[in-house]
């Protein structure tokens, strides 16, 4: 076997000191990088190094003026972090470039990887940094006519901070003439051979695109020749009400980043805290948590599944999923008390303990919905028109999905079998036993294929929670877990006192920073946490599945048609709070 | 399918019915109305919802048109996809800074009679995201009828809504005619549903403790 | 003897202005901003729906007029085939062959392909 070189012996191999490494919670490798050696490494880390870092899974900026731990990281206003992915080595790799204010300017990496472009875009909107050589460096979540730069820090956060909200009618015509689309921005040329181009777009509010996001198509009679993606319709600051919220209170707001995945994204923003907070969570805690994530992946998966089916023509199957669906929500509501938003699971374990009866439930459902599953494929997967609209529509290789930063059912589908509860497992997922599913060749029939047999999968998993459930806590003892356990509340003041300040002002988490992520139901979620050893994260960066996905659009529709830009973006299985946050 | 046939007993049944008046025969066949009264009675039991959803309530709306909650109960399972068509805009979700512009564009487009829920605590006031990308509130900028509140309301919830913008519906007075006629809506004011289920709220003293299903 | 045609006729007139005249004065409106503008998802739209359409269409409407007429032809023949006789098959198996031959050139030149690129096969 070769023998592998770290990410700190290349990079030291290329840079020599002028990388500065940093010690992370997550103990992912970081390096501080000077601005204008980072586009030569990157291209290396890429392209040259054994088993390179091809995806780049996310591009994010830090506004640090405001920060007082630093401790030994390299003066900076403000950071451009780079996350990298590395399959072969199956690790993440993080450069940080450090910016002064006056020169906030560094080239753009979309000639390296394509996939940049919105992350770069979104950089500019939020904090203002310049990346050079961008070909269309505009805003990407706020409107054009926005004024300032969000994350920065000097930005209100509050809507009550900025006065009443008024719509008047010159206010109207204009920021619908700013959405108007303007062919000649994007390249795109309005006529060819003697016939025009219709520009249509599949607008804001279109059934079709399920959620609040526009395209802007370029139409050659029904074919499309190219497509404009635009998002930020959805876009609620999640990441800015992370720096007002304490760790624990802002558990409820994750629910609402993927709304389909509920449970999921609790789990995923808190991998991450307790990775800062160095908590361990009782093997009942996190039995339970895989429990409840699985039945939230197959809950997110039967919206998809019939949804899917509705926007090929057939209109029953969604009646069908949603009645399972409400199955599933039963049970959720009988153990978390909530349906879609449950925000169940706390720093250190759950909220509370599972209900009596809970395994009969459990136990029930298991038994239900394996032969609608199968009905399911009857009427959906082997019906003639469905495999017709779907097969050899809509598709990528795995290289260009690996390009473009597409991970989970998306990427399985191309062939590429990667899950990280396999690969990277949290929560104990290495102690149950579940199959992959892949498929061969990417289009939009595989990923409906990879979805349904994740579903049978997540319910072997759900089987195993059930048989093999552990005894004992639901919520650790670590002093930074929260809320903690109220038994010796009553008896200790320490434990009172401890009690009373981490509910209400907060659990105060160490210094420091991690990326936490987990496989949720559309692809990888992280979490990056930025603690300056306060009640509050300083810096909270959400990098989602479907933010990846939608920027895959202009490379699948191009020589589509309409009909099968909807069967597209149906098999893509994106959700608009998922791309916005 | 196992069946079988069976006759009833009709043994000590008269076959004959007893002879209907004439009265009887004529107010079971015509219904005798104004014409409000049924123009009211038609808009009220087929409201037609618009494609609209904007955030997580919607998935809870579209959960209200399927099988278990079945809001075609109600006449309102014709969801139409284009505001012309559509009597009912259900602001469903949050309303960003960036979706306000499109969803007044497409209110104007609505034609009239046209109602607006709005579902949810975002579109009520903002909800829990007092944030800068977000209006406090659908009402700032679009004349509410009923405000549906949940993060996100029950399925439940929402067809309660529905329910009492029907009562609504039925009892408003709209203009007939634009040429003739008075030309202002005549409706109840509506009383807040809080101070109605008041009374019934604080009885309930006694709640199920959720140790157990 | 026509004065029964007469009365229908009046009477449709009369319905149809009614049901128009009626319609248009019952309801209210309202005019605001965007209520008379085409609908496009809540956006405005770029560019007219008048515009150089792609030449496909016409060719599709070209061909349907031609194999339209050659199935005029074919029932105008199918009417009086007894009477024709033999002579007046061949005559039309050599008109539809013709065209086939004419279709078969059409289909592999591609001017059939309603995108420019076909589907990546399975």
């Amino acid at each position: 076997m070769i023998a592998v070189s770290t990410s700190a012996q290349e990079i030291a191999g290329r840079l020599g000191p002028a990388a500065i490494p940093q010690a992370t919670h997550d103990r992912i490798p970081t390096f501080w990088v000077p601005k204008d050696r980072v586009v030569a490494l990157l291209r290396s880390l890429k392209e040259e190094v054994e088993q390179p870092y091809k995806m780049l899974y996310d591009l994010s900026a830090i506004d640090e003026r405001m920060r007082a731990h630093r401790d030994g990281q390299p003066a900076s206003d403000f950071t451009v972090v780079y996350h990298l992915l590395s399959f072969g080595r199956n690790e993440y790799l993080r450069i940080k470039v450090a910016l002064t204010e006056g020169r906030l300017s560094l080239p753009s990496i979309t000639s390296i990887w394509p996939a940049a472009n919105w992350y770069e875009r979104e950089v500019w909107d939020m904090f203002g940094i310049v990346f050079d050589g961008h070909p269309h460096l505009r805003r990407i979540l706020m409107p054009a006519s926005w004024v300032g730069h969000p994350l920065r820090k000097e930005h209100p956060a509050r809507a009550t901070e900025m006065g009443p909200y008024q719509l008047s009618e010159d206010k109207e015509a204009a920021e619908q003439e700013a959405l108007r689309f303007r062919p000649e921005e994007f390249g795109m040329r309005r006529e060819h051979d003697g016939s025009d181009f219709m520009f249509l777009n599949v607008g804001p509010q279109h059934p079709g695109t399920h959620g609040v996001l526009r395209i802007a198509l370029q139409l050659d009679g029904e074919e499309i020749v190219d497509a404009v993606a635009q998002i930020g319709f959805h876009h609620r600051g999640a990441e800015k009400m992370g720096e007002r919220q304490s760790w624990h209170s802002y558990i409820p707001y994750t629910d609402r980043i993927d709304y389909l995945g509920g449970v999921l994204n609790n789990l995923a923003y808190l991998t991450t805290v307790e990775m800062l907070a160095g908590i361990e969570v009782p093997p009942r805690a996190q039995v339970v948590r895989v429990m409840l994530s699985e039945l939230f992946r197959i809950i997110s998966h039967l919206v998809w599944y019939g949804t899917f089916a509705q926007d090929l023509g057939q209109m029953s199957p969604v009646f069908f999923t949603f009645n399972d669906r409400e199955r599933a929500f039963g049970i959720i509501e009988a153990i978390t008390g909530a349906r879609m938003h449950p925000a169940w699971f706390r720093i250190g374990g759950l909220a509370a303990d599972l209900p009596r009866g809970w395994d009969k439930m459990i136990r029930d459902f298991i038994k239900y919905l394996p032969p609608r599953l199968i009905e399911y494929d009857r009427t959906i997967m082997r019906n003639r028109i469905f495999k017709a609209r779907t097969q050899g529509v809509g598709a990528f290789t795995t290289d260009e999905a690996i390009e473009w930063g597409v991970t989970g059912p998306n990427l399985r589908a191309c062939g590429f079998e990667w899950d990280f509860r396999k690969k990277q497992p949290y929560s104990g997922y290495d102690q149950f036993e579940f199959d992959i599913p892949t498929a061969k060749n990417g289009d939009c029939y595989d990923r409906a294929i990879v979805r349904v047999e994740e579903m049978r999968q997540s319910l072997r998993i759900i089987g195993q929670c059930v048989k093999h459930m552990p005894e004992g806590p639901y919520q650790s003892d670590h002093h930074l877990a929260t809320p903690p356990v109220k038994d010796r509340t009553m008896h200790d003041i320490e434990t009172l006192i401890t009690h009373f300040l981490n509910v209400s002002w907060g659990p105060v988490m160490p210094v420091g920073e991690a990326l936490g992520a987990i496989e949720a139901a559309k692809g990888n979620n992280g979490y990056y946490l930025v603690s300056d050893g306060s009640t509050v994260s300083y810096r909270t960066r959400i990098r989602t599945p479907s933010f990846a996905h939608i920027q895959t659009l202009p490379l699948l529709c191009r020589g589509q048609m309409i009909p099968d830009l909807v069967v597209t973006l149906g098999s893509l299985d994106f959700v608009l709070a998922d791309v916005d946050r | 399918m196992q069946w079988s046939l069976t006759k009833p007993d009709v043994t000590g049944l008269t076959a004959t019915p007893d002879p209907e008046s004439f009265e009887q025969t004529v107010r079971r066949s015509v219904i005798l109305s104004r014409l409000e009264d049924l123009v009211q009675w038609g808009r009220k039991n087929s409201m037609w919802p618009f494609n609209f959803g904007l955030s997580c309530c919607y998935v809870e709306m579209a959960t209200s048109i399927t099988s278990k909650f079945d809001v075609s109960r109600f006449g309102a399972e014709v969801i139409r996809g284009t505001p012309r068509e559509a009597d009912l805009m259900v602001i469903a979700g949050t309303v960003f800074l960036k979706m306000a512009p499109i969803v007044q564009r497409l209110y104007e487009q609505m034609m009239e009679p046209r109602w607006v829920i709005s579902m949810g605590s975002c579109a009520n006031s903002g909800g829990m995201y007092d944030i800068y990308s977000v209006v406090q509130g659908v009402d700032k900028f679009l004349p509410v009828d009923v405000y549906v509140p949940g993060c996100p309301p029950r399925p439940e919830a929402f067809l309660e809504g529905l329910l009492l913008l029907r009562n609504v519906v039925g009892t408003e007075r709209r203009p007939l005619s634009w040429v003739v006629g008075p030309q202002e809506t005549v409706r109840v004011p509506l009383p807040s549903m809080r101070d109605l289920l008041r009374p019934s709220r604080q009885k309930m003293t006694v709640l199920r403790e959720p140790d157990s299903v | 003897m026509t004065w029964p045609l007469v009365v229908y006729f009046v009477f449709v007139v009369v319905l149809v202005a009614a049901v128009i005249g009626v319609s248009y004065v019952l309801g209210q409106r309202h005019s605001e901003p965007a209520t008379g503008e085409p609908y496009e998802g809540g956006i405005v739209s770029e560019g007219s729906a008048r515009v150089r359409f792609s030449v496909r269409y016409a060719l599709v409407a070209m061909f349907f007029v031609v194999f339209d007429l050659e199935a005029v032809f074919l029932f105008a023949w199918a009417g009086a085939a007894r009477e024709l006789g033999w002579p007046g098959y061949w005559a039309i198996v050599v008109f539809v062959a013709t065209l086939v031959a004419a279709l078969i050139y059409i289909w592999r030149a591609g001017a059939l392909d309603w995108t420019s690129k076909p589907r990546r096969p399975r």
